[in-house]
């Protein structure tokens, strides 16, 4: 089984070990080596169901009768109609800061920075709706070209400040975010200000700059995302690439002996993993919006890592979590609407279902083995 | 910009370098014993709101801060179990807890309407006599907490520098595998380190809802925690350098209030960019000089794992 990027190097190449006890110690803690993929699916249940239950808890505490939990996540949101369209809707920028996630999560860098590449990706495309580059037919592909050209770049400083320097992308990825955000802000309420009513967002795009409707109130975003989607598990499943990329992941030593390009790849992943948000901010823009706004980017950051993690990077189930995360957003509005919880309840439980799957990793990797209860002086 | 402005500007800067100063001491505490503590964000929230409500509900500025520290160090037991008992990857470990908190502190806050509750805060502390003094008198006009942050400073550099207990800790964070064979409970110091750093990190949150705004606001830290994360990094884990860094930062923060009320026409949201823009500047200064790269401790971010071969 290949081992995921997120994994801790503690199983990684540990030799086979046999506990020793010391002295009166009836329990030795030992490094699993292998795990039959069964176990593995019924602690991550057992870790969602624990992350489930503590949540359902707060919900109740926060105000939520008990009895209208089931109905409000499930009922509503998966068999309403109109709300299972609102899912989709939402779902679309979700998969794709999910797949930008798991693509630079697999070259072992921490891109933080989603929210200020799906910044600047709207910042691109809103840009040459306002600057009205390209004739009418080709407006959008230039919107989705400058979305993804600016997402890459807003990455590539990191990328080759860690790459080049060694400076830790984590610090400088979240910086980033930050400029990005008050660049935005600048925007919005300076040069890019709506005329119209001098609200903080900026003129609305034309019909022909916004993604069309499929029919039946289900908007292109999410068919885009789906493409995205098939495209980065061909990239890191199929192609010669991903192999690199496992490859690196696995060990950067030995790949750059065995001629595997190195830094390249790793390049390659991260400025994917950058236009890949950037598209995010587009499908947001002009795929929900139809403008630029003051603070459409806050929550994706951090949902972004989330679906990457709780996917173990892989780009299909990237997808299936986000549909989930996304459907956790739908049912934290209309729970805001019906029962006056914060929103930020959402940000708190997807918290606690990543703290129990990354605490259950434990009993993946680790057993108690009883090693005989003499008591030796 | 004349004298006033200038004398305005310094007498203005400790106050905004406590939070970086104690965050930054208080994850030089964890990072010493080798766990990387990337919570400081979180927490740092968790030490503002929850010296917000003891404010509100008691309203006494030192029981406050103290129920701030105890509560982030609370909250902290969770990444303290997370990473040294289940040896979660420190880094998913950091990033989760600082979610946690924002999500946290929001649902509270907002639940309990804490939200934009303006209370008392500490008044100034004229250090005598050189508060007397004319003119730069004024510098030294401020709260008790600044002149407590320095003591502070004092305490942890010696602990480190010239106690057994200090360099026990040290050893945890430097070679775990030898600290073990020494005889010390790699666990026990680590857990000891993190809940102590962390109620400094939760103080420096504090300072900024109690002292510094008196109100509270979701989020309202701002980065901070990252921002102290990088100045560890710049610092070398070192106090005293930590100490400059944090005026550093102190010293552009409280420059943002001043220009303005100088009349200086500047975009508003690029100068609220600059706090960031250094910390970046800063990281890259620190890779290129590539000077104290050894100082790092060895061990920073690594779990521990006793019955693992290396």
């Amino acid at each position: 089984m290949a081992e995921a990027a997120l994994a801790p190097d503690t199983a990684r190449g540990a030799a086979p070990h046999r506990a020793q006890p010391l002295a009166r110690r009836r329990y030795a803690l030992e490094i699993r080596q292998h795990m039959a993929w069964r176990w593995q699916a019924l602690i991550l249940a057992a870790a969602l169901a624990a992350g489930f239950a503590i949540s359902a808890a707060i919900l109740v505490a926060a105000g939520v009768p008990a009895d209208e939990l089931a109905n409000e996540f499930v009922t509503q949101t998966f068999l309403d109609g109109q709300n299972f369209r609102a899912v989709l809707f939402q779902a679309a920028p979700m998969i794709l800061v999910g797949l930008a996630g798991s693509l630079a999560f697999r070259a072992r860098f921490w891109n933080l920075g989603l929210e200020g590449q799906m910044i600047w990706g709207a910042i691109g495309a809103t840009a040459v709706s306002i600057w009205q580059l390209g004739p009418e037919p080709l407006r959008l592909p230039l919107m989705f070209a400058a979305a993804i050209g600016c997402g890459l770049l807003w990455v590539l400083g990191p990328a080759w400040l860690k790459l080049r320097l060694g400076v830790n992308e984590i610090i400088s990825t979240l910086m980033l975010n930050y400029m990005a955000a008050n660049f935005l802000l600048h925007l919005v309420y300076g040069a890019w200000k709506d005329p119209k009513d001098s609200f903080p967002y900026s003129p609305q795009f034309r019909v022909f700059e916004r993604l069309p409707e499929l029919g039946a109130g289900i908007g292109s975003a999410i068919l885009l995302a789906g493409i995205v989607a098939l495209l980065a598990w061909w990239l890191v499943g199929v192609s010669r690439a991903g192999l690199y990329l496992r490859f690196v992941d696995a060990n950067p030593r030995v790949a750059h002996a065995n001629g595997v390009p190195v830094r390249r790849t790793i390049y390659g992943a991260v400025l994917l993993s950058g236009a890949m948000a950037g598209l995010a901010g587009f499908a947001v823009a002009a795929g929900q919006e139809g403008r630029l706004t003051q603070a459409f980017y806050q929550g994706y950051g951090f949902s972004g890592i989330l679906i990457a993690f709780l996917a173990r990077n892989n780009p299909l189930a990237a997808t299936v979590v986000a549909l989930l995360v996304a459907a956790l957003f739908v049912t934290g509005r209309s729970l805001q609407v019906f029962y006056q919880v914060p929103f930020s309840m959402v940000q708190l439980i997807q918290a606690i279902i990543v703290v129990c799957v990354a605490s259950s990793d434990f009993f993946i990797r680790h057993r108690l083995r009883r090693v005989g209860t003499e008591t030796a002086p | 910009m004349n004298g006033g402005v200038i004398l305005n500007w310094l007498a203005s800067t400790p106050d905004f370098a406590v939070p970086y100063a104690l965050a930054a001491l208080g994850l030089i505490l964890s990072e010493r014993a080798g766990v990387l503590s990337l919570g400081a964000e979180g927490l740092m929230l968790v030490g503002a709101l929850a010296g917000i409500g003891a404010q509100i509900a008691i309203g006494q500025p030192a029981v406050s801060l103290a129920l701030a520290m105890l509560a982030a160090a609370t909250v902290s037991v969770l990444f303290a179990v997370m990473v040294i008992w289940l040896r979660v990857n420190q880094v998913i470990a950091g990033l989760a807890l600082v979610f946690f908190c924002q999500g946290l502190t929001a649902l509270v806050g907002s639940l309990a309407g804490w939200t934009n509750h303006a209370t008392e805060g500490i008044g100034a502390m004229g250090l005598w006599p050189l508060s007397l003094l004319p003119g730069v008198g004024r510098l030294f006009e401020q709260n008790a907490m600044v002149w407590l942050t320095l003591p502070l400073f004092g305490a942890v550099a010696w602990f480190f520098a010239r106690t057994a207990t200090g360099l026990r800790l040290r050893a945890v964070g430097e070679n775990p595998q030898a600290a073990d064979a020494a005889g010390i409970r790699v666990p026990a110091w680590r857990f000891a380190a993190v809940l102590a750093g962390s109620a400094l990190v939760g103080l420096a949150g504090a300072y900024i809802s109690v002292v510094s705004t008196k109100l509270w606001i979701a989020g309202m830290t701002g980065g901070r925690g990252w921002i102290a994360v990088g100045l560890v990094i710049f610092a070398r884990w070192s106090p005293w350098k930590a100490l400059v860094g944090a005026l550093l930062f102190g010293c552009i923060e409280a420059l943002i209030p001043q220009l303005a009320a100088a009349g200086v026409q500047l975009p508003q949201y690029f100068v609220m960019m600059t706090p960031y823009a250094v910390t970046l500047g800063v990281m890259v200064w620190v890779a290129l000089s590539r000077r104290g790269a050894d100082e790092e401790p060895g061990a920073l971010g690594q779990a521990y794992v006793r019955e693992e071969r290396r």
